[in-house]
């Protein structure tokens, strides 16, 4: 954000950049699958619905709910500035008006909701003649297995994409998008051969994945989680093809596991709509910390930033709940660093293996029932040394066979941990301190208004 | 044949009196291992005839296959005196009344730079040292280490001249020469001595004289040695002359005339050295005849000198009977048991003046007065110096020394880590004692229990201890003081598993070598690499065989060895760096200036600290360092971890709320100390100063939140306008080398950046002393580049000496800091390139 100035003159010739969005009203009704939104509308029979814009389409939100006014007559709503990430569907917006489903325009992150909707993916052109030489040049059809997975916004031509993959790579394997949650869904795709059988994401251990689409998060989520022989990333815009590699992101996210286990006080941070999972997995989260003795808060702050979390220097370490598209997880200007579910699971469930080569994103995925759940177990103290702090660290449990210490003592420390870290404070706030400070005369305080006081050094 | 029991030793081991702990010290390959072996031999442990060369402190096979110690070993040992021996002892609280049995808990400690942490775990339990000296090579960098050490930990030295049998045999020295030989050492040794200990200190006199005892000769490796009171013995009744006035006689300017019988105190024509004549004329006649064959001779000496050979070593000759003849002439047992328990304190006198520097508490608690009177009785004091590993993999035993009390089997004793705070509960434990054990070099022992003034090991407190700790009964107890290293580990080697799914096993084995090495250092480091770091190339090389064979048990990678980096300021911020908080409502204004020379330093060794007085501490910056004495007065912490080299100091008038805001800003400035701008490297040698600040009348809008990161960018901002620059570790590098070579270590050094700043001859001797400087990045492979330059002649010792800035400017691309930011930036995963003033500085 640019700062406050009182030149008029700055105001004035400062140039606002406006992201030209494509209004082309035109192919409005095409590009945004207006009739098949009043289709979809009347099939269910919804009277209530609300259109979720991300920023960028803030632009086209008018006229695309005119186009849709015209066709049907519901209640339309528009929502915008959404409350975390707009690939979400907001739903607890659109329970306000009591509507009945969601028409959710942009880049989606297909996790699961609470409400129908349907998803209006964005759509960019794509030169599958480009494409097809680009493969043809680096991959062989003989060679090691392989997959295709292509960015959501091509799904508009994704019977093209499939006709050329599945002409040169008959034996290859394909991830489709798959908007409704079934079996083998994985981060809105699923796996299919050319005959159309599904394939588990497991599968993928010996194949060599691609992707067309550009550098962002969504990739980054793909080639983390899915563990794959290689990923390679196809930009048809850059046209280039790039080796994902993330040995590097890995050890870092292994030291904050570390330091996750040397916490003493974790913040579960929500930033996520409240929903069923959501509610479940911040259960799991606090009782996983309850019996690792650890002390663990909610902090919800609406949408996170440095000044925020800041405001608790009292916690170590912050496990965000968030969509997996989220990217302040690799934030390094936090005060205290970010984890994500998956990660606090492997620090301090006993029974996650303390080696993984792919990283579960979508913590869903972590709950009863789900592909990667596991039970969490009462562990028994034990000590360790930190390699990060070179102290011994002791999971503290609250029992109360615990003898041998004298009871006053055992108060003592209980009345101390309360206010330990109060204590390390050197304000308190509430001192008088009578008779410690000085007797001063009046002077005269600041002026002037707080862009820049008398006072201060220019 | 083990001539003593077990039970035995329990027994001594009341008898605090006739305890002496004491530990081998010495520079590298003068002989430590070998002359421990007579001893051990005389303790019936190993075969006479084999001491010299089991080596039998050496326990791991490395060091038995490299011939050098790496660990130092403990063993326990029961002689007994003969009653005119027993006479020299006086002081009563140096032995027990009518008891002539003596336990001496002895430790071999390694001669070699990369090891000293060793030694210093090894002096902080024992009481005296041994001190060997090689007479052909003379005191060397290392004898001088390790005796400082010894002195500044309050260990009484006694002095050994080993490889006699060289001087002898290979040197062929005359008479005259060696005894100027070994009155340089004893010189040398007593310089060292005068230099770290006052004579008016509570430990008194500690130099080392011949004519007292306090000095050996001999040799380890053919199992000989005595000191003047042997050769006083056999003299004393022929001349009618008093022992010990036998003994004055015996060494310095004492001249005999044989023909008039008259002593003088000048040398003239008739007259010779009293040494030479009576002490080492006998001895190289011996060697004179055994060496040339000469039978008759031979039969006439051992008479003479009241050796009779035993039957099965009738048949030998030259250098295997002259061990044997010199082994019963002069046994080295006999003579250095004589020394120790004679000359070295038992732990009644040496704990009444150790116990101030080794008590952190108050010095008249029950604690306290438990060390001090070294009373079994009192509540229970025990330092733990070392971890030592067992067989049970992972699994150590905690070795120390009980200083008070009684440690018993099953007792129920707290456990203080050296984080651990009296009131508070970090770091503190409390658990049973499984077992108490007795280490006997390679064997260990079970014991009921043991009392104060003995060495110990203990089953079932590592889990609880890092590497150090105290444990204690004593409710009320502070921790004993962490010991000093003389040495850093500042050389650095990435490690991971050949095959990336053994991490958790590499982790555990990390773990395991933090605990097994007094000094090395495993780290996982932000980037989530994982880091072990020694004193040393060697030190490295034995620490990642251990990590590899024995404690993670996996195939590893190993980086090069690499150092690591601080960050400092070369200038004073060109302009008054402004950050504003997000809200924009609070504004900080600082600037960092470099510290002035040696202030860091201080700060290391804990001459300024953060526990001082504050006034005390003002007026030492101000005297020394001409700091503003009312600001010296407000420096708000130091950094990083609230003890580093880097200070924050509040410059600033009357700013309202100021204090409120104190620990977030602390907070920032710690934040910004660990990681600094350019590398995310710990800071040096920078002093941040206050020098306004603009808060919202509102607390809500001045939390921390605001605060720390906004200190953060300003700490940066200063930073950034002060010259950045990197500093890199300094070793400082002794050569001793003959002449001839002293033009190639030249030309090696100036290769590698280092530089000569002190060379000499070392007295009496063809050598020479080369001292230089020499950064340790440059220092990898030095050692073999020195050997091939050299033909072999010179040989090396380095120790972390100091941080020096890294010449060149590390924002200007091309330049060697701008090299090491870039490449540690991107290890680290950052962003490349250079940090952004913008991003930090804002304008009002």
């Amino acid at each position: 954000m640019s700062n406050f100035t009182t030149d008029g003159k700055i105001c004035i010739e400062r140039e606002l950049e406006v992201s030209k969005s494509e209004i082309e009203f035109d192919n409005l009704i095409q590009r945004y699958n207006i009739t098949e939104i009043c289709n979809w509308i009347k099939e269910h029979n919804f009277s209530k619905v609300c259109l979720q814009f991300p920023d960028e389409l803030i632009g086209v939100s008018a006229a695309i709910y005119q186009e849709i006014k015209k066709n049907i007559n519901v209640d339309l709503y528009i929502l915008g500035d959404t409350s975390y990430a707009s690939c979400c569907v907001d739903s607890v917006a659109a329970m306000h008006v009591q509507s009945d489903a969601v028409i959710h325009f942009g880049h989606s992150c297909f996790t699961k909701t609470n409400i129908p909707v349907y998803t209006v993916l964005p759509k960019k052109d794509l030169s599958i003649d480009a494409i097809e030489l680009f493969l043809q040049g680096h991959f062989k059809p003989d060679d090691t297995k392989l997959c295709l997975f292509y960015d959501a916004e091509y799904e508009h031509c994704k019977d093209n994409i499939m006709a050329m993959w599945f002409r040169h790579y008959p034996q290859a394997l394909m991830g489709h998008l798959e908007m409704n949650e079934c079996l083998n869904r994985f981060l809105g795709r699923t796996v299919k051969n050319e005959a159309g059988d599904e394939f588990t994401m497991e599968s993928l251990r010996d194949c060599i994945c691609i992707y067309i689409g550009s550098k962002g998060q969504t990739v980054f989520n793909f080639s983390i989680s899915v563990p794959a022989l290689k990923w390679f990333l196809l930009d048809p815009d850059e046209k280039k093809l790039e080796h994902l590699e993330e040995t590097i992101w890995f050890r870092r996210r292994r030291f904050l596991i570390e330091k996750c286990k040397d916490a003493n006080v974790i913040g579960i941070l929500v930033c996520k709509l409240a929903g069923e999972q959501t509610k479940q997995i911040i259960k799991r989260m606090k009782q996983i910390c309850k019996i690792n003795g650890k002390k663990s808060y909610i902090v919800s702050v609406g949408k996170p930033n440095v000044a925020k979390l800041a405001n608790f220097p009292e916690i170590d370490i912050y496990v965000m709940i968030a969509c997996p598209e989220n990217d302040l997880y690799n934030n390094r200007d936090f005060y205290r660093p970010i984890i994500y579910p998956f990660e606090l699971e492997v620090a301090l469930n006993s029974n996650r293996e303390q080696y993984y080569n792919y990283h579960v994103t979508d913590y869903d995925d972590l709950l009863p029932g789900k592909r990667h759940h596991l039970e969490i177990d009462h562990i028994k103290q034990e000590t360790d040394i930190s390699l990060i702090t070179g102290k011994i660290r002791e999971t503290k449990i609250q029992s109360n066979e615990e003898g041998g210490m004298e009871v006053a003592e055992k108060q003592n420390w209980a009345l101390e941990s309360i206010g330990q870290n109060l204590q390390d404070r050197s304000w308190k706030g509430l001192e008088q301190k009578l008779g410690e400070t000085d007797v001063k005369n009046v002077e005269e305080g600041r002026k002037g208004i707080p862009l820049q006081y008398s006072n201060e050094p220019e | 044949m083990v001539n003593f029991t077990v039970d035995e030793i329990r027994g001594m081991m009341d008898k605090k009196r006739n305890i002496r702990n004491m530990s081998v010290i010495a520079h590298v390959d003068h002989g430590k291992s070998t002359l421990t072996d007579s001893l051990v031999s005389k303790a019936g442990i190993i075969a006479g005839a084999r001491a010299g060369e089991t080596r039998f402190t050496d326990t791991r096979k490395d060091e038995q296959d490299r011939c050098i110690t790496i660990k130092s070993t403990a063993i326990s040992m029961f002689f007994e005196l003969e009653e005119k021996d027993l006479v020299f002892i006086s002081n009563p609280d140096q032995r027990e009344k009518n008891e002539k049995g003596f336990l001496i808990n002895l430790i071999d400690s390694p001669g070699h730079v990369d090891f000293s942490s060793e030694v210093t775990a090894a002096l902080r339990v024992t009481d005296g040292a041994l001190v060997v000296v090689d007479c052909v090579s003379g005191v060397c960098v290392q004898t001088e280490t390790v005796l400082r050490q010894a002195i500044a930990e309050r260990i009484k030295p006694i002095l050994f001249m080993n490889k006699m049998d060289r001087a002898l045999l290979e040197l062929q020295l005359e008479a005259e020469e060696l005894y100027q030989t070994f009155q340089r050492i004893v010189e040398n040794v007593n310089v060292i001595i005068a230099t770290y200990n006052d004579d008016g200190g509570p430990m008194g006199e500690v130099r080392v004289d011949p004519s007292k005892g306090s000095v050996g000769f001999g040799s380890g490796l053919h199992g000989w040695a005595f000191t003047l009171k042997q050769f006083s013995e056999m003299y004393a009744d022929k001349f009618k002359i008093d022992l010990v006035k036998l003994m004055n006689r015996l060494w310095g300017e004492n001249f005999f005339n044989a023909k008039t019988k008259k002593w003088a105190k000048q040398k003239d024509a008739d007259n010779k050295r009293s040494f030479c004549m009576y002490v080492l004329d006998p001895i190289y006649k011996v060697f004179d005849a055994i060496m040339n064959f000469r039978k008759e001779e031979i039969d006439g000496l051992l008479k003479k000198i009241g050796v009779t050979i035993k039957h099965e070593d009738s048949d030998k000759d030259g250098k295997a009977l002259l061990k044997v003849v010199m082994r019963s002439w002069l046994p080295a047992g006999e003579a250095l048991l004589q020394m120790i328990a004679i000359h070295l304190p038992s732990p009644v006198v040496a704990q009444k003046y150790r116990m101030e520097m080794l008590y952190e508490g108050p010095h008249d608690d029950e604690a306290a007065m438990g060390i001090k009177n070294c009373d079994p009785e009192a509540p229970l004091m025990m330092y733990v110096s070392k971890m030592v590993p067992t067989s049970d993999k992972g699994r150590f035993y905690a070795f120390g020394r009980v200083f008070s009390g009684k440690v018993v089997t099953g007792q129920k004793a707290r456990i203080m880590g050296p984080n651990f705070q009296p009131g508070k509960k970090e770091d503190l434990y409390e658990k049973t004692i499984q077992r108490t054990i007795l280490m006997m070099g390679r064997y260990v022992e079970a014991i009921e229990d043991v009392p104060s003034g003995n060495i110990c090991g203990l089953v079932g407190v590592d889990q609880f201890l890092v590497k150090t700790g105290t444990i204690t009964t004593f409710k009320n107890a502070h921790n004993m003081k962490v010991m000093k290293f003389s040495v850093s580990p500042v050389v650095r080697v990435a490690v991971e598993p050949k095959n990336p799914a053994d991490l958790p096993k590499l982790v555990e084995g990390l773990k395991r070598l933090a605990k097994s090495d007094p000094m090395v250092q495993c780290i996982n480091e932000e980037s989530g690499e994982h880091i072990v770091a020694g004193a040393g190339e060697l030190h490295l090389e034995i620490c990642l065989k251990d990590l590899e064979e024995d404690h993670a048990c996996i195939p590893i990678k190993k980086s090069d060895p690499v150092v690591s980096y601080r960050e400092t300021v070369n200038e004073e911020s060109n302009q008054m760096c402004l950050s504003k908080s997000p809200n924009k409502h609070n504004r900080l204004f600082m600037k960092a200036t470099p510290m002035p020379e040696g202030l860091p330093e201080d700060i290391d060794e804990g001459k300024v600290n953060p526990r001082d007085d504050f006034k005390t501490r003002a007026r030492y910056l101000g005297e020394k360092y001409e700091y503003d004495v009312t600001e010296a007065r407000k420096i708000w912490c130091f950094g990083p971890e609230s003890t580093g080299p880097n200070i924050l100091v509040d410059c600033s008038k009357g700013v309202q709320y100021l204090n409120e805001i104190k620990d977030s800003v602390v907070a920032g400035f710690q934040w910004a100390a660990k990681e600094g701008v350019m590398a995310e490297e710990n800071l040096r040698g920078v002093r941040f100063n206050i020098y306004d600040v603009t808060l919202h009348t509102d607390a809500i809008h001045r939390g921390g939140g605001q605060i720390i990161p906004t200190t953060r960018r300003c700490l940066y901002a200063c930073l950034l306008t002060a010259s950045p620059r990197l500093m890199e570790p300094v070793y400082l590098c002794e050569i001793q080398c003959p002449e001839v070579a002293v033009g190639g270590i030249y030309g090696v050094l100036n290769r590698r950046r280092g530089h000569v700043f002190e060379e000499s001859q070392v007295a009496g001797t063809p050598m020479f002393v080369v001292k230089a400087y020499l950064p340790v990045n440059e220092s990898f492979g030095f050692t073999a580049d020195l050997r091939s330059n050299t033909g072999g002649q010179a040989f090396p010792q380095c120790v972390f000496d100091h941080w020096q800035i890294l010449p060149g400017d590390p924002s200007e691309p091309g330049s060697k800091p701008y090299a090491v930011v870039q490449e540690t930036r991107k290890r680290k995963g950052l962003k490349e390139g250079l940090p952004d003033l913008t991003q930090y500085l804002d304008k009002l």
